[in-house]
Order: structure tokens, then C-alpha cells, then sequence
């Protein structure tokens, strides 16, 4: 008998990709074949509920595949696959403990895939994975079911934030981390909360309070996480945004350059339009405001409770289980919401006293920790006993170089934040190791003189308070501040504006003729047809201070309760224009301090604003003899926190234990890194090789082959003198010429 | 730059053919390893020796076992074995293995891809005491409907015959078990493409996806065993004559002031209570039992008949072998109609 010919299709047995793909492209035709694939499916699934665990491989075709096959082609046949997700949910929620590996993984990608194609909302599909998550002993099942429920999080919230989502979402994060303290399930919930925290997919208060409750818990890695949330998750958030902001900075110029060297294709200007398209796309976000986004501890509902319950129940509390390591953790946290917030939590301070000797673990950490925890509203006596202590611990000639300077950077940062817990005696005993052989001690105690000749002047001895600080101590204008006393806040840089305003009516005046000091009306309506900051050209060119504008914002937005934590800083950036206010008398004081009471600033005022305000801290740091003053630890954010590193100080620099690689180490920090030594040409060349760009004419020359020009030497030699002459004489008329081609200028 | 005569000599020494000789090994390439090694002897730590040859029940487990084996000749010689072993037991003896310890691993070989294996399967089936086979109906059938909805022509071709198998040995089984009639009435008309008005007009065999299947007309046997199911299922009960000959010894067991109390007996079958459905899932309307030949009817008449009727008019337009197929499932069609809903 003759073999009858098979056609490809008909040689495979049983080929549901191929099935696959022609239903997708008529799904009418092939209704029936579809039916009966069905029909095979709810067979398999009857065989397979009937004995979940022995899930045999049952022929040619396996459940999985079907189940893949039918989801993939779902959303042709709405009709007959209705029951179909529920199916899938039940069959996974009922035996997913008892599941095959691969079979698990097929049924969690094809539910998935439904909510892709939208036959389950995603409500349905969280409430169908996260119970699985956090009950499933597989370790690949948790892996697979945490990155699907982050990206249909994410993808939920991708056009516009799904606040019904988040809210249900946060609600059974939150219900797990409280149902259960004592269980270490809770991580889920962290895990979840913190990755959509550093994407910034979250931002509100729900999903800081689903942190704080995590803290409060009684299961060590439910604790440490949630801790480790507030210390570090809005540094990772801005570290994400910075990492995603500098992806690939496509260099236009560069790309329009290549567009015109290279062979023209369809396929180049497609891409070469896309990147426009993505370029011009970025560059609109990149004009676009910044979102206000507060940091966990600023959402934080009632920051006293929660300090509080902390402190008594992770670090008071005896029973508490928690290693040096975690109580650090907690400790940091404490402090810093006591600092930040300004809370009163008295008996933290008696908790210091017994970890403050040098022979404590890390006991720079509790140092940190009890400058972050003390602020201006801690009263003085309580924080005296402390400094006293550290100051008979650490601080004595006897003690080692580092211990010395631990103690009085420590020393120096708490009174940063109160000056009047020091004692006369003791500053003027601390002030004296300024003259230690010690590098790190000299340095520490030099910081505290300098502190104290800002802040408290009378309290030094006469030849310690230097120019400046007697100077104003004569003129009563240096006074040491009282408990509790607050700086009269302002905007800051607002006189520079009012005077700017003042030089810009004075010049049009001018043009106009008029006389320079008289009133008039024009120039406010003036200013507000500039309301918008892009109409103004003044802004237009100086699109870098957009970055400076949103600390405005911050600032007015607080301003009602400005100076709260800012008088010292205040001070100090009030210094450079302090020789003016001097000269000026109170009256003209009191007018410059009515110009933000008196008219509203608009968006253009502010940006004027921000940009004198950096001009005038350009200037300082320029010409200035105040900016031979290091900058004050006060200064910086009240957000950032106060690490161990900055307690310890420049002790390596003291001790003169340094290995060789970490002196060389420290020499190199802060120089620019330079690879190789090479020639300014041979990097050049680099460049441009890297840059796609040709050799010029003279790299080619040496980069010829020898052989290629032996022929060429030889035939020189042989040359007679008429053929020498006539080469010589092209030679120099070319040269006269400019080249071959000769120039066309000439 | 290969001017050189070493580097000239050196570059043609790759291109030079290996010369072979008749008669001599040929020759090793350069990166040839040795492999071979020498031992003193080989221990094997583990050996099933006996004296005595396996029992003719160990060797029953044995091949049962290998029925899960990966080489197909493997499989139908395992089959093979089987059925000859259950064969040519003495008559009235109990089987080797019980039927519900061999149906586990026996159940995966219908959806065999190999036609060998299946025909192999089909003939042990058949040497099954049908007594037995009854009350294992349950657990065959959603096999039986995976064969017969299968992508490969002969796997449902098999499957059907297996189907019939089964109607010619529990008839009321295969029909009243819980989604006996409506899912297995539903595999019958996908086969057949009988489901909608549109694919029933389709002049060519509808169910043409994927191979097509080596043996011939696989219309006409799904015919025959529609036939036989339709007639299992709704034919008219036949002669009564036959209840009261059955109704009499029993009438007899018991002494005279009792009648019909066999009637509040608890029933004879092995699953008595199945219909309640304590321990399985709760069933839908397609898994549900149909115990009755009146439910059956009553289910044929609203979701089926005019899919059959349509179906049949359109294979008897077409004549042949086919056609004639076609009159004895429309012959079974009329009996039943005619006899309606029942008494």
C-alpha cells in the first residue's frame, strides 16, 4: 500500500499552539474545536479534583497545557468560559499546598493573564493570591505570588492612582499586621508596603500607619522591619527616583548628527522618531512640578503615642527580646521622632545613662541617638547630668584619642540643639583640649568653641570669644537665647527681593524720565500680568533654578510655625547680610518685613526669590571672609539623622593606627578618579573613537601599513634629481596653495 | 601577513585531507580522550536472585507496574500479558488483582498515544467481568470523555469504543452516574460537530482538526455508539415481563405478611447513597445524576433533541455509509419518541 502523504499539521498529534494561534484568528470558525478542547479540560479537571495530590501526566496533553491553551484564547468564547477564573481560583486556593510545582506556577500565570485580558478584576485576583502568599510553605510559590501581586499593584496604579484599590489593599495589610503580633506574617505586609513606598505607587498615611502598627509588633523581624521602614525608606524612595530620573540621558545632538552621516532607512527614522518623541517626553516631566512628597515620619498620625508605646515596649519593657542590635534600631527611631517632632518623652534620658561608657558596644550609635533625641524644648537640667557624664567617661587626658573625640562631638552635638544644657565650668574645662596634641580631639573641641561663640559668648572665657562674638556681646546684639525662646521667623531673602524691586522701578523710571523716588501704581499691575513664571523672561533662561523652586514651596508652606527649628541656622545665614541690617535703622526693618504681609508673591516673584537667594550664597562662599567658617552640623535637614560616623568624627584621622591602604584611601577621597595615566591625544582619540566618530588624516597615515609604503621609500631613492626637483617644487605650490584642493578663501 | 614560507606551509597544513586506508583504523582526532578504563570486577551490591520462579501473582503486580513504563511495546506487552493472565484464570475464581486497584493505573492508558496500546486496552477491558465493571463507571468516564474530545482522531475513535464497551456492559451505569448523560451527550456532539445550526451544515466531517486518524470511518462507529448510548439511555423499557421474573424470587424471600419490602431495603448496589453526594463536590446541573429514564428524557428533549435531529438530517443528505449509520440512531430516536415521557 502506498503511504499517503501527510501534510505538516497532521504529523503532530496534538498541536493546541497551533489551535491556539487559529482561534485567535477566527474565533467564529473554530467555535467547535474550541468546545471540545473544553469539554477535554473539564474532564481533566474532573479527574484531577477527584485526586488533587496524584496528579498523574495523563497521556499527551496535561491539564496544564489546556489550562494555558483556554486562558490564552479566553477572551474569545466570554460565553462559554464565565465559570472558567473561578475555576482556576478554587482549584488553586483549595490544593495549592498539595499542587504540582509546574501546574501551580501554569494556574497563578493564567489567572493572571485573565486579569490581563479582563475577565477578573483585580480586586478579586489580590484577594486570591495574598491569602496564599502568606500561608504557602513554598519558598518559589511565595517568589511568584509576590512579584505578581507587585505588578498588578503597579500596573493597577500606572495611569491614575486606583485609590479603591490601595485603600482595600492597605486595609488587609493592616488587618494582618494586628490580627496576629506575634507572627512573623506580618513581613508580607512590609515587604508589600515598602516596595510600593520606594516606587512611590503609596504615599499616604494608610500605608506609613501599616509601618507603624508592623513596629509595634511583638516578632522580632516584624519589628526590625518596620523600623528599618521609617530610618531608610525615604532615602531608598529618593535613591529610586534619582537611579530612574538619569536612566539613559540621550545625547539629541549626537543622534541628529548620526541621522545625517548614515545610510537613510525607513527602520533608522522610525527609531530615530521614537527616541525624539521619548526625549521631547522627558523633557515635559522634567519641566513639570515636583510632587510633594512627605517623608514617613511627617505622616505620621500621633507621633508622641507612637514614640512612646515604642520606648516602653521595645526597650524599657525587660522582656522585650530584642538583641543590641535591634534596640539600636529602635533607639534610632525613637530619637528620631522625639527630635523631629520636638516630643517630651523624660524618662528616655535616665535610659542613656547607663549605656554612656566607652566600654559599651557601638556606643557611638547611643551616642548619636541621644544628640537626635534632644531639641530645644528639653529642659536643660534634664540633659546637664548626661553631658556631665560623658564628659567624666570620655573626655580626660587619660582616655584614648577616639574616646575623647567621640565624647565631644557628642557633647557638641547636643548642644547644637539646646545650648543651655552646658555648664560654664565644664565648656571652658572641654574648651581647653583645643590645644591637644590629638588631631581628632583638637578638631572636636574647636567645633564646640565655635558653637558657643555663636550661641552663648558669655560663657567663654574672655581670649576664647574671638572678635566677632565680643563684638557683639558689647553691643548687646549676641544675647544667649532663654528656655523655650523662639526666632521671629521671615521669608528668607525676602529683603533681597524688596531691594531688587526698588533698583528695577527706579531704572524704568529712569528711561521714563520721571523722577526716580516718586510712587506710583503701574508696576504692580505690572507684576501681575507676569503672574505665570514662563511668561517672565527673567525665568525663562534659567531653567536650573526650577530645581530651587520647590524649596520655596516647603518653606512658605511652614512658615506659620517658622523658627521652630531653625533659629540657629537663622542666625547663620542672616549673618551675611547682617553688616547691612546694621546700617539700616528698625523703621526700614519693619517695612521690609511688610512686603510679603502686604501683597501676595507670585510664581515669578518666587523664582526671582530663589534665584537671589542663591546669587547672594554664590557670593558668600566666594568673596566672603565668613566662608572660611566650616558649615554648622545645625545647617543640614532636619530629616537627615545623625549616624555614629559623623559621632566619631575625624578619630581615624587622630589615632595614627591607620593602615597604609586607608591613609591612602582617605587622601584620595574627594579627588576626581583618574584611571590611567595617559596623553591628552591618546585620550582624545579615545573619546572619539568612543563617540563614533573618524581618525583625521594624520592618524591614518601612521596607522598605514608598512609594506603598503615600502614601495613608495624605495622609489624615493631612486628618484633623479629633475623628478627631486619637480616633487619639491608640487610640494611647496601646494603648500602656498592650502592643501590639494587648494582653500577656497584664497 | 603571510608571506613567509613557514606560514604558508603551516595554513595549508589545515586544509590536507587525512589520508584512510583500507583495512586500518582510522585515524584518531586531535582532541580525542581516552575513556576506556580497566577494572578488576564488577560489583553489583543489590541482585534479586531466587531459586524459585515469580508467582504468576507477584508476575501480575509485576507487569501491572509496568504499564506506567515509558517504551510504548513496553506497555501493549504488559497489556498483553494481563489479559491472557485474566483470561485464562479458572472459570468462577476471583481476579488476580480487584478491579478498583487496577482501574488506577489502567485509566491513564485511554488517552495512550499510541494505537497499539490502546487496541490492547480495549481487549483486557472487554475480559473484565462486567459485574465489576459497573460499579467503576464513575471514575471511567471522565476518561472516557477526555478520549473522545481529544485533539488526535484516533484517540477519540478509541475512546468511543471504549464508550460502547461500557453501554454493552453497564448500560444504566454509564447513563445514571452523576454527569453521565448530559457531559457525555455533549463529548458525543462535539465529535460528531453536531452543536450549533452553523457547524452541522458543514458538507465535510467537522471534527477535522489535528491529525486526522489512520482508521477509516470514524463518523460511522461514533454513530453506532450513539446509537447504543441513546438506546441505554431513553430507549423504551423493554418487555416488563422481564421486571416480573426478576420481581418474583425476591417477592419470594420473604414470608408472607411482608410485601414489597424489598422496596424499604437498603438497595444493592454498591453505591447506594451516591446521588446525595456527601463527600464530593457540589454538582452543577451537567454533573448531576439522572437516575430515571424520565429525567434523561426530559433533559434530551430540551437541550438535545433538535441539535440530534438536525444532525441526523443532515448525515442521512449525505448518504452512503454514513446515511445508513444515521437510520439506526434515527430509528432508536423514533422508538423513543414515540414512546414520549413515559407512562
Amino acid at each position: 500500500m502506498v503511504k499517503r502523504k501527510l501534510g505538516a499539521l497532521e504529523k503532530v498529534e496534538a498541536d493546541l499552539p497551533n489551535l491556539q494561534h487559529k482561534i485567535r484568528r477566527d474565533p467564529k470558525s473554530y467555535i467547535e474545536d474550541f468546545r471540545a478542547q473544553h469539554y477535554q479540560y473539564e474532564s481533566h479537571r474532573e479527574i484531577f479534583m477527584a485526586a488533587p495530590s496524584a496528579a498523574t501526566d495523563t497521556g499527551i496533553i496535561s491539564l496544564k497545557e489546556l489550562i494555558d491553551f483556554i486562558s490564552h484564547v479566553a477572551d474569545c468564547y466570554p460565553e462559554i468560559l464565565k465559570d472558567f477564573p473561578q475555576q482556576l481560583i478554587d482549584m488553586l486556593m483549595q490544593h495549592h499546598l498539595v499542587l504540582e510545582p509546574e501546574l501551580r506556577e501554569k494556574i497563578v500565570g493564567s489567572i493572571v493573564l485573565l486579569k490581563k485580558k479582563d475577565l477578573l478584576d483585580s480586586a478579586t485576583l489580590l484577594h486570591t493570591l495574598f491569602p496564599i502568599l502568606i500561608t504557602t510553605p513554598s519558598k518559589t510559590l511565595r517568589a511568584l505570588l509576590f512579584q505578581k501581586i507587585l505588578s498588578e499593584l503597579r500596573q493597577a496604579n500606572s495611569k491614575t492612582t486606583n485609590h479603591k484599590l490601595n485603600r482595600t489593599m492597605q486595609t488587609v495589610l493592616f488587618n494582618l499586621v494586628t490580627s496576629d503580633r506575634t507572627s512573623s506574617k506580618g513581613l508580607w505586609a512590609i515587604k508589600i508596603t515598602r516596595e510600593l513606598w520606594k516606587r512611590q505607587i503609596w504615599t499616604d498615611a494608610k500605608a506609613v500607619e501599616v509601618m507603624k502598627e508592623a513596629s509595634l509588633s511583638q516578632n522580632e523581624k516584624v519589628i526590625g522591619g518596620g523600623v528599618r521602614f521609617f530610618l531608610g525608606g525615604d532615602k531608598e524612595r529618593e535613591e529610586m527616583e534619582d537611579e530612574s530620573s538619569d536612566e539613559e540621558t540621550l545625547d539629541i545632538g549626537r543622534l541628529r548628527h548620526t541621522l545625517q552621516i548614515n545610510k537613510k532607512s525607513k527602520k533608522k527614522a522610525r527609531v530615530a522618531e521614537k527616541a525624539m518623541a521619548t526625549h521631547k517626553k522627558k523633557e515635559r516631566k522634567k519641566n513639570q512640578p515636583h510632587p510633594l512628597n512627605f517623608s514617613a515620619l511627617h505622616l505620621l498620625h500621633d507621633p508622641q503615642g507612637f514614640a512612646d508605646s515604642l520606648f516602653t515596649k521595645h526597650l524599657q519593657n525587660s522582656k522585650a527580646k530584642l538583641n543590641l542590635e535591634q534596640k539600636l534600631l529602635v533607639l534610632q527611631l525613637v530619637s528620631r521622632l522625639v527630635g523631629l517632632h520636638k516630643l517630651h518623652i523624660m524618662s528616655l534620658y535616665s535610659y542613656f545613662q547607663k549605656f554612656l561608657t566607652p566600654r559599651q558596644p557601638s556606643v557611638t550609635s547611643f551616642l548619636a541617638s541621644l544628640a537626635q533625641a534632644s531639641h530645644d524644648l528639653v529642659p536643660p537640667d534634664v540633659l546637664e547630668p548626661l553631658i556631665q557624664k560623658i564628659a567624666n567617661e570620655f573626655v580626660s587626658e587619660a582616655s584614648a584619642g577616639e574616646v575623647a573625640t567621640a565624647g565631644l562631638n557628642a557633647i557638641r552635638e547636643i548642644c547644637v540643639r539646646q545650648p543651655l544644657a552646658m555648664d560654664e565650668t565644664l565648656l571652658q574645662d572641654l574648651v581647653m583640649y583645643k590645644k591637644s596634641k590629638d588631631k581628632g580631639v583638637m578638631m572636636a573641641s574647636k567645633g564646640l568653641l565655635s558653637l558657643y561663640r555663636d550661641v552663648g559668648a558669655q560663657m567663654l572665657k574672655k581670649r576664647d570669644r574671638g572678635k566677632e562674638a565680643s563684638m557683639g556681646l558689647r553691643s548687646g546684639e549676641k544675647e544667649q537665647r532663654r528656655f523655650g525662646q523662639q526666632e521671629v521667623g521671615g521669608i528668607e531673602g525676602l529683603e533681597l527681593l524688596e531691594k531688587w524691586k526698588e533698583e528695577e522701578r527706579r531704572k524704568r523710571r529712569e528711561e521714563k524720565g520721571l523722577p526716580s523716588d516718586a510712587e506710583d501704581d503701574e508696576d504692580e499691575e505690572d507684576d501681575w500680568a507676569a503672574w505665570n513664571v514662563e511668561d517672565d523672561d527673567d525665568s525663562d533662561d534659567s531653567g536650573e533654578w526650577i530645581n530651587v523652586q520647590s524649596d520655596v514651596e516647603i518653606e512658605l508652606s511652614d512658615s506659620e510655625d517658622e523658627g521652630k527649628d531653625r533659629p540657629s541656622k537663622k542666625a547663620k545665614q542672616d549673618e551675611a547680610e547682617a553688616k547691612e541690617k546694621e546700617k539700616d535703622d528698625a523703621a526700614q526693618e519693619a517695612k521690609l518685613s511688610t512686603l510679603a504681609t502686604t501683597r501676595i508673591l507670585t510664581p515669578a516673584d518666587l523664582a526671582k526669590l530663589a534665584e537671589l537667594r542663591a546669587q547672594a550664597s554664590v557670593d558668600s562662599a566666594v568673596n566672603g571672609s565668613r566662608s572660611r567658617r566650616p558649615a554648622l552640623p545645625a545647617a543640614r535637614h532636619t530629616d537627615d539623622p545623625l549616624t555614629a560616623a559623623e559621632i566619631e568624627g575625624l578619630a581615624s584621622l587622630s589615632a595614627a593606627k591607620a593602615t597604609r591602604e586607608e591613609r591612602i584611601a582617605h587622601a584620595r577621597e574627594g579627588k576626581p578618579d583618574r584611571e590611567e595615566h595617559k596623553s591628552k591625544e591618546g585620550r582624545r582619540r579615545e573619546r572619539k573613537q568612543e563617540q563614533g566618530k573618524s581618525t583625521t588624516n594624520k592618524e591614518k597615515a601612521r596607522r598605514k601599513n608598512f609594506l603598503m609604503t615600502l614601495g613608495k621609500a624605495k622609489s624615493k631613492n631612486k628618484r633623479s634629481l629633475v623628478e627631486t626637483r619637480a616633487v619639491l617644487k608640487a610640494h611647496h605650490d601646494r603648500q602656498k596653495r592650502g592643501g590639494k584642493r587648494g582653500n577656497a578663501g584664497n | 601577513m603571510g608571506s613567509s614560507a613557514k606560514r604558508k606551509k603551516e595554513k595549508q597544513k589545515d586544509f590536507q585531507k587525512p589520508k584512510l586506508k583500507v583495512g586500518k583504523a582510522k585515524a584518531k582526532p586531535e582532541n580525542f580522550t581516552d575513556t576506556s578504563f580497566k577494572a578488576k570486577a564488577i560489583v553489583l551490591n543489590q541482585q534479586s536472585l531466587h531459586v524459585a520462579a515469580p508467582t504468576s501473582s507477584s508476575q501480575f503486580s509485576h507487569h501491572l507496574s509496568l504499564l506506567s513504563s515509558k517504551s510504548d511495546s513496553q506497555r501493549r506487552d504488559s497489556l498483553a500479558h494481563l489479559t491472557t493472565s485474566i483470561a485464562s484464570r479458572p472459570v468462577n475464581s476471583p481476579l488476580p488483582q480487584p478491579v478498583s486497584v487496577m482501574l488506577s493505573s489502567l485509566l491513564p492508558l485511554i488517552l495512550d498515544a499510541n494505537n497499539n496500546v490502546r487496541t490492547a486496552l480495549l481487549k483486557l477491558l472487554k475480559t473484565l467481568p462486567p459485574s465489576d465493571v459497573q460499579d467503576h463507571v464513575a471514575q471511567l468516564l471522565p476518561y472516557v470523555r477526555a478520549g473522545m474530545t481529544h485533539l488526535a482522531a484516533d484517540i477519540r475513535v478509541s475512546a468511543v469504543e471504549i464508550l460502547s464497551w461500557m453501554v454493552d456492559a453497564a448500560g444504566e451505569a454509564v447513563v445514571s452516574c452523576a454527569g453521565g448523560w448530559i457531559k457525555t451527550f455533549n463529548c458525543f456532539l462535539s465529535v460528531l460537530g453536531w452543536h450549533t445550526e452553523e457547524s452541522a451544515r458543514w458538507s465535510s466531517n467537522r471534527a477535522s482538526f489535528g491529525k486526522s486518524g489512520s482508521r477509516g470511518r470514524p463518523m460511522v462507529k461514533v454513530l453506532g455508539a450513539l446509537a447504543e448510548f441513546l438506546e441505554a439511555g431513553i430507549g423504551a423499557p423493554g418487555a416488563p415481563v422481564d421486571d416480573e421474573q426478576h420481581e418474583g424470587p425476591s417477592s419470594l424471600a420473604w414470608p408472607f405478611p411482608l410485601c414489597q419490602t424489598s422496596q424499604h431495603m437498603i438497595s444493592e448496589s454498591a453505591a447506594p447513597y451516591a446521588y446525595l453526594n456527601l463527600f464530593g463536590q457540589p454538582r452543577d446541573e451537567e454533573g448531576e445524576m439522572y437516575e430515571t429514564r424520565e429525567d434523561r428524557y426530559r433533559v434530551f428533549s430540551t437541550r438535545f433533541l433538535s441539535a440530534v435531529e438536525r444532525g441526523l438530517k443532515s448525515a442521512r443528505e449525505e448518504g452512503g455509509e454514513l446515511g445508513r449509520a444515521s437510520s439506526s440512531v434515527s430509528k432508536v430516536l423514533k422508538a423513543a419518541l414515540s414512546y414520549g415521557a413515559g407512562p
